[in-house]
């Protein structure tokens, strides 16, 4: 289904706890940015439609009637396991779950699952992805937002909306942007979007928003030898004067262990050809010199 | 959240689990004599690993000694952290020192298991072939059978006592919504017993409203776990990092923040704190930002205050509204504020911070409102030379 996305073809949208305050404000936001939302799943019975949007009280009925392909969780934490079942049981084969804070054993469960189903899940903790013009999956903030050559994975929400809105106000803009998640348990991991990236056409370069914790960055650096990228990747770390011992609100930089320092995912990273930085005007300015500035 | 030795072990015991009799003594209050015979260990009760290295284990044979070392023990410091607290406890004699952990492992979805029976040393120094390493999905079932078949691969000596305490282990692991459940030493008694020596337990915190026990004790030992606690009573971030930091930072996002703090550091100049305050949670109320000036007001070397928000929602014209309200009536520092807005009504909320009579500095990029709290802090440094 990520490849179904990346080709730029049009997928069928549901959105799960779509009666909640903010997933309105965000159905119509997604449906501003392109988005085919066709349904929503909600388990209050009260609400038949939001905006014309068809509402059902579980996936299979939204699937049967609407013919979705695509979810975006906006549960409350407790409630994404259930849901993530609820999706994959109707074989909805892609779910966003943008929620924070889901109980780390139900992300296990959710995430050993869609493995199990052969669906992917991106997130949870995920601000979602974005095919710049042609579909929103998520909140990544519209100031952003623009089409160019440059995919963005990253951790962290926020500090990948600071790079993609420098790189954007420089005439970079990106040719597919996604979160990966601020949590250590994450359905679709870094590396896990090496190959899909590696055969699109419409992305010439990648940059990688990783922080301390966790192998993340460096199972992604080995991927990248693996599959041979042969495309241009920058990275930038976060973390480097995190305090020990504290979590600093993303359970993702939790730094306990050995592994998982600044100075190991440096060095794989580098060893697969990746320029590798920590402040934020260097990794703009890499970017901004690799790259072609786009006309407006 | 990663528990203090004797919290872990309350949890433990809670559950049945063997422990060491011990009790917490504080800093500053007197110590009592323990009820159990001497001798005894005095653990200095802090977040990190490596105390025994650092001097902040110590062993009293006889009750004479035990002030004066429980004294030294509260004046460490152990890496960064501050000691407030010691564990005393009976300390076991003739035991053979064995290792059980359980840990989440996010990579492959399920659980790592770990025993072996050369416990008590640096797990890692280990020999592989002293370990037996195994890997389960996570339910109690497959935990259990996981753990019988590695216990298998260990001396017949110590099979049992470490595969009993496993199998109890994995059930506190599973019930508990743990990450990391360490015992090392589990010590293996000669009479066929065992008891666990130390217990390193990493709770996971987005479960504590399913889990009274953990919420019971939060809110008993809120001084122990200040940031854990703020987190689940204010719903938000705030870490003091340096009391003695130059700039308080009013800020979203973690990852955003976290970068904010090492472009900071990189200019030599120290935060104050960690913040990651949800612009979007604030709902119209200037509650979120007054509490995090009040906060930031307890440093006394604070100069500037930043204030970086990227919102994709948040309407930034009512947020300037807010935080001068904020400023206005809040209890907080009398030093200038650089903002960056970035987001929905930016423009707005430029415009009603500029035409304030407050302190407001207003830039648009954030690397010159960093070059201008970096100014601020060393400019004041030079003032005072």
């Amino acid at each position: 289904m990520l490849d179904k996305i990346l080709s730029g073809n049009s997928v069928r949208v549901l959105v799960q706890g779509a009666t909640g305050r903010t997933a309105r404000r965000h159905i119509s936001m997604m449906q501003g940015h392109g988005t085919n939302i066709v349904a929503g799943v909600s388990l209050r019975s009260d609400v038949t439609d939001i905006d014309g949007i068809p509402v059902f009280s579980s996936c299979g009925d939204a699937v049967a009637e609407s013919g979705a392909e695509v979810s975006v969780i906006m549960v409350p934490p407790d409630a994404v396991l259930a849901a993530v079942e609820d999706a994959v049981t109707a074989g909805i084969k892609l779910m966003v779950a943008v929620t924070e804070g889901v109980p780390t054993h139900d992300a296990i469960r959710a995430v050993a699952l869609t493995r199990d189903q052969g669906a992917t899940l991106i997130g949870p903790t995920t601000p979602g992805l974005v095919m710049p013009g042609k579909l929103k999956l998520g909140f990544l903030p519209e100031a952003c937002i623009r089409p160019g050559p440059l995919a963005v994975i990253a951790r962290s929400g926020t500090l990948s909306y600071e790079l993609s809105y420098r790189l954007a106000e420089r005439g970079i803009g990106q040719s597919f942007w996604v979160g990966a998640g601020g949590d250590p348990v994450k359905g679709t991991r870094f590396a896990d979007f090496v190959p899909p990236l590696k055969q699109h056409g419409d992305t010439s370069a990648l940059l990688v928003i990783g922080e301390i914790g966790g192998t993340d960055e460096e199972d992604f650096a080995a991927a990248l030898l693996s599959h041979n990228f042969g495309k241009p990747v920058f990275a930038l770390l976060a973390g480097s004067s995190a305090p020990e011992g504290v979590t600093m609100g993303h359970a993702g930089a939790l730094v306990h262990g050995k592994s998982g320092t600044l100075a190991s995912k440096t060095a794989a990273l580098e060893n697969a050809g990746v320029s590798v930085y920590t402040r934020i005007r260097d990794v703009v300015e890499a970017v901004q010199s690799a790259l072609p500035r786009q006309n407006d | 959240m990663l528990l203090l030795e004797h919290d872990a072990k309350t949890l433990l015991a809670e559950h049945g689990i063997p422990v060491p009799d011990g009790f917490i003594v504080k800093k500053g209050a007197p110590v009592p004599e323990p009820s159990c015979p001497p001798p005894w260990m005095v653990k200095a009760q802090v977040p990190v690993g490596g105390r025994g290295k650092s001097g902040a284990i110590k062993k009293v044979v006889a009750l004479s000694g035990l002030s004066t070392t429980v004294a030294h023990v509260l004046e460490l410091r152990v890496r960064s952290f501050k000691v407030d607290e010691c564990l005393i406890e009976q300390a076991i004699a003739d035991a053979e020192e064995y290792y059980v952990s359980l840990s989440i492992d996010p990579n492959r979805c399920g659980v790592a298991v770990i025993l072996s029976s050369e416990g008590g040393v640096d797990i890692e120094a280990q020999p592989k072939d002293k370990l037996a390493v195994g890997f389960a999905p996570l339910s109690l079932e497959s935990l259990q059978e996981e753990i019988r078949r590695l216990a298998v691969t260990l001396p017949a000596s110590t099979r049992e006592t470490i595969g009993d305490a496993a199998e109890k282990l994995a059930r506190v692991f599973m019930s508990s919504d743990l990450a990391l459940l360490e015992i090392n030493p589990l010590l293996s008694l000669p009479d066929g017993t065992w008891i666990a020596g130390d217990a390193k337990i990493i709770f996971d915190e987005n479960a504590l409203s399913r889990q009274p026990f953990m919420e019971n004790l939060l809110a008993a030992r809120d001084t122990a776990y200040p940031a854990d606690s703020f987190k689940h009573t204010h719903g938000f971030d705030f870490i003091v990092l340096d009391p003695a930091g130059e700039v308080g930072l009013i800020t979203t996002g973690a990852g955003l923040t976290m970068k904010v703090i090492d472009e900071l550091n990189a200019e030599n100049v120290t935060p104050f704190n960690f913040c990651d305050i949800r612009s979007g949670m604030m709902r119209g109320d200037p509650a979120r930002l007054k509490l995090v000036l009040s906060q930031i007001s307890e440093g006394p070397q604070v100069k500037a205050i930043l204030v970086n928000i990227f919102a994709g929602i948040t309407n930034l014209g009512e947020f300037a509204q807010l935080l001068i309200e904020a400023v206005r009536t809040a209890d907080g520092p009398r030093v200038p504020f650089v903002t960056r807005l970035i987001g929905n009504a930016a423009e707005d909320a430029a415009r009603i911070l500029h035409e304030s009579d407050l302190p407001f500095l207003v830039e648009n990029d954030l690397d010159a409102a960093i070059a201008k709290v970096v100014d601020l802090a060393h400019g004041s440094e030079a003032d005072n030379a």
